[in-house]
């Protein structure tokens, strides 16, 4: 009886987690151009509507935004979070190996000080972020966005980082000098393959926080650049239409993926 | 030929997180015989493995040096030092194969692949692990592990080679067999051994000489027999064995224990201790001078071929004894009397406290 209700509770649980999700995604596929709440047949409109495709939709149910606009979203947000998913995690992995090989003063500083950005207030990070870049007269751009995400995203690859050299065995590194391999030697062949996993999670971590940030990104992304979380705000400002539910199903794909590329590397490493 | 290893009055000192300081090693010298075992012996905290870690260079030397086969090695880092090591807990790179682990210091020195490949068949051949190449380390058992390990530190063709406790994780069987193999293999391979363990039945079975160490000092250097029979302070008689200590009172030309017996001992005066081995108390009295100890059967323990007895006696205490299994009934609570041979006994120039 007690296991039943368990199980129920259990159930119900995910219902309340995953259900928003899922009707996000059966709405992609709904039919009804009207009303997007009721069930009208399948169709894949929504999505060649997203990539410009000839449609049966008529124009009132979709947004005014050229498909362009989708497609230049799209990629200043692939720009950004290469470019600062790759910056953060070479500092984030090298400030972790640094706090956590080095005795230095003040070690025990430095990271809780790599802690903070994480639970900062993102609203409090933007404005800060805003009023500096203005304040030592950089031009938003496209270089602000990079530079303001990178601070906060090298926390997440020095946490991942951390946690990962956390459990690796040093001794594995003098094994590799006894047997006559030089530091550098020994960082490439032993230490790099072993926080390999963890260096891996960091930067797929971060590379899926800075695809989808929005609060900090809108302070300091200025006009030009818009990133997709930004685009998407700006469509929703103008009523819920059904193709939201189509791009909202193909980021969430994208995150998936990437997700299923780390957790296939690191079973591979783990074997 | 130079000595595979020579330390010439080693000291290290560590400061604690407390501020205060530590001697790990406090003027420590030690030669090897060309392929000699030595084993250091002692209790944790004693300095051995800081020993062994500034041979093979992963602690540096406050003062004294280090010689390796003749060369003064004191200020290389380890990773230019001709040793090589075992590890306590083997340290096998997880994310390579057995062929790669064993073939690591080849692959550094940058030899050639089929050079590699013959030299890990070889290695694999001598632990007997031959045709596990291709295995993960996490497909091994904890005996095989070791063995790769052990072949891994040897492919290099190390002038001189560390172990650290590397028996110490497996089970009871697996530890003598590969104490014999180890034994073995050290007399095929030709090479110097300094073998670090708290085990004295280990450091016993396997050492041409044993260094006990205590308090960062040796406290005695020699052969296994040499420490067993006639320890040179109370220290390594109590640390090597079971031993039974007694006070003596000297007098120039004879020794007397506390209850009076007295024994023949050309020693200036003056006090000193009596070490009775277990095996040298026995059931029969001897013929010439001997000592002898009645006392009540406190703890009689069967071993298989002896019979441990602890004997408690008034005027000593309670005395170990190492009895052969024979007809005489050693019931808890009776009363006995042991003998030893009073001629050839080992006094200790030390008083213990």
């Amino acid at each position: 009886m007690l296991r039943r209700l368990l199980s129920l509770y259990g159930l119900l649980f995910f219902v309340f987690i995953y259900a928003p999700i899922l009707l996000v995604v059966i709405y992609s596929f709904n039919a009804n151009t009207l009303n997007m709440m009721i069930w009208d047949g399948f169709t894949l409109d929504w999505y060649r509507q997203i990539f410009g495709m000839e449609t049966s939709i008529t124009q009132s149910a979709t947004y005014v935004d050229s498909t362009d606009q989708l497609y230049a979203a799209v990629r200043t947000s692939l720009i950004v979070a290469f470019s600062t998913s790759a910056f953060s995690t070479v500092f984030g992995t090298a400030l972790a190996l640094a706090v956590a090989r080095y005795r230095f003063r003040l070690a025990g500083f430095y990271r809780t000080m790599m802690m903070v950005p994480m639970i900062m207030p993102d609203i409090v990070l933007g404005i800060a972020l805003l009023i500096f870049f203005i304040t030592i007269g950089m031009n938003l751009s496209l270089l602000t966005i990079i530079i303001g995400q990178s601070t906060f995203l090298i926390s997440y690859v020095f946490v991942t980082v951390s946690a990962r050299l956390a459990e690796f065995d040093t001794s594995v590194e003098e094994a590799s000098a006894d047997l006559g391999a030089t530091p550098a030697q020994t960082f490439r062949k032993v230490t790099l393959p072993g926080i390999a996993p963890g260096i891996l999670g960091g930067w797929l971590l971060s590379f899926i926080i800075s695809m989808d940030d929005l609060v900090i990104t809108y302070f300091i992304a200025g006009t030009g650049n818009t990133t997709l979380p930004i685009h998407i705000w700006g469509m929703l400002r103008r009523g819920i239409k059904p193709e939201i539910n189509a791009i909202a199903t193909l980021m969430l794909l994208f995150t998936l993926v990437i997700a299923a590329i780390g957790l296939y590397f690191r079973s591979r490493r783990q074997k | 030929m130079p000595a595979p290893l020579e330390i010439i009055n080693a000291r290290k000192v560590f400061r604690t997180p407390e501020g205060g300081s530590l001697t790990a090693l406090d003027g420590v010298s030690l030669k090897l015989a060309t392929a000699e075992f030595v084993t250091l012996l002692g209790p944790s905290g004693c300095g051995k493995t800081t020993l062994l870690r500034t041979i093979s260079g992963f602690e540096t030397l406050d003062a004294g040096d280090i010689l390796i086969d003749g060369t003064a090695v004191t200020q290389l880092p380890a990773h230019r030092r001709p040793v090589n090591t075992v590890f306590q807990r083997y340290a096998l790179f997880n994310h390579m194969s057995v062929a790669r682990n064993v073939g690591y210091a080849l692959e550094i020195a940058g030899r050639d692949k089929r050079e590699i490949r013959t030299r890990v068949g070889e290695m694999l051949e001598l632990v007997g692990l031959t045709g596990l190449e291709k295995r993960t380390i996490s497909q091994l058992s904890g005996g095989q592990q070791q063995r790769v390990a052990l072949a891994r530190a040897l492919a290099g063709k190390p002038k001189l080679l560390l172990l650290d406790e590397p028996l110490s994780a497996l089970d009871k069987n697996l530890r003598q067999k590969m104490q014999q193999e180890l034994k073995a293999l050290q007399r095929e391979l030709g090479i110097g051994f300094v073998f670090v363990t708290h085990d004295q039945e280990e450091a016993l079975t396997m050492s041409d000489r044993i260094a006990v160490l205590a308090h960062g000092q040796i406290q005695q250097i020699g052969a296994p027999s040499q420490l067993y029979q006639s320890p040179a302070n109370l220290f390594t008689a109590d640390f090597l064995g079971e031993s039974n200590l007694l006070p003596v009172a000297l007098d120039g030309q004879s020794a007397r224990i506390g209850d009076g017996q007295g024994f023949a001992a050309a020693r200036p005066a003056g006090a000193a201790t009596l070490l009775l081995r277990p095996e040298a108390l026995g059931l029969a009295r001897p013929q010439g001078p001997a000592l002898s100890f009645t006392g009540v059967i406190r703890e009689t323990y069967y071993t298989g071929k002896d019979h441990q007895v602890a004997l408690e006696t008034p005027a000593f205490g309670t005395l170990h004894a190492l009895l052969r299994s024979g007809s005489t009934p050693l019931d808890l609570g009776a009363e006995l009397t042991l003998h030893a041979p009073a001629d050839d006994l080992h006094l200790i120039d030390e008083v213990a406290p």
